[in-house]
């Protein structure tokens, strides 16, 4: 199955110009899955930076916007925006000219996927 | 703040046929729907903007149609803004 969700995966990161990397990890930052090209930067895979995703989404409940579903963070040479798929976490990171609003709309495309591994994880 | 733009995509959603319209920047993100058009699709739409363009260059931003038996989608891109018309198609 995981190789099934790999190949899926890295159909999306061929597909769009200037997608680093495609992360999904647990709460705590902990990858379950990457895919990812070498232009990825390695500090922003750290599991203490993904793990930030859920400090800012309790914060952004607090807005009073209901439930937090995207965070984008825009940075001078890339673009980290993580989807909240709790209990796990989808991070994309991009380069800064990437089509942020492509990104956004995948998340139609990974919702199955990402149901298959809720699964997977709530089982082990 | 918006009120201009929504002027604007009413003004194109009342065309005959016209059924929605949707703007996004040049990053996809949409800046306002009408319509029956879908705000997830701005990304989609800028993205083929994008690549119409890769296949010449050098030549003025392309007017991208994409048709069925019934509905067009019309992809325009001006500077950093990217429309995207829906129009119902009668044979």
């Amino acid at each position: 199955m995981v190789e099934e969700v790999r190949k899926l995966l890295q159909d999306i990161l061929q597909k769009i110009q200037g997608l680093h990397c495609i992360l999904i990890t647990d709460r705590d930052g902990v990858p379950l899955l990457k895919v990812g090209t070498d232009k990825a930067p390695e500090n922003a895979l750290r599991p203490n930076f993904i793990s930030t995703f859920g400090l800012a989404i309790d914060q952004g409940s607090k807005l009073g916007l209901g439930k937090t579903g995207t965070l984008i963070c825009s940075y001078a040479q890339y673009q980290v925006i993580q989807m909240n798929k709790l209990p796990l976490i989808v991070t994309f990171i991009t380069s800064d000219t990437c089509n942020t609003g492509h990104i956004l709309a995948l998340q139609n495309q990974i919702n199955p996927i990402i149901s298959t591994l809720t699964l997977a994880v709530a089982e082990s | 703040m918006e009120k201009h733009l929504n002027r604007v995509m009413e003004e194109i959603t009342n065309q005959p046929g016209v059924y929605g319209c949707v703007l996004s920047d040049h990053q996809g993100l949409c800046l306002g729907a009408h319509g029956q058009a879908s705000t997830e699709s701005s990304g989609v739409i800028t993205a083929l903007a994008e690549q119409a363009l890769k296949l010449e260059p050098k030549s003025v931003m392309p007017i991208i149609s994409l048709e069925n038996d019934n509905r067009q989608l019309i992809i325009r891109r001006h500077g950093v803004l990217t429309c995207g018309i829906y129009k119902s198609v009668c044979n």
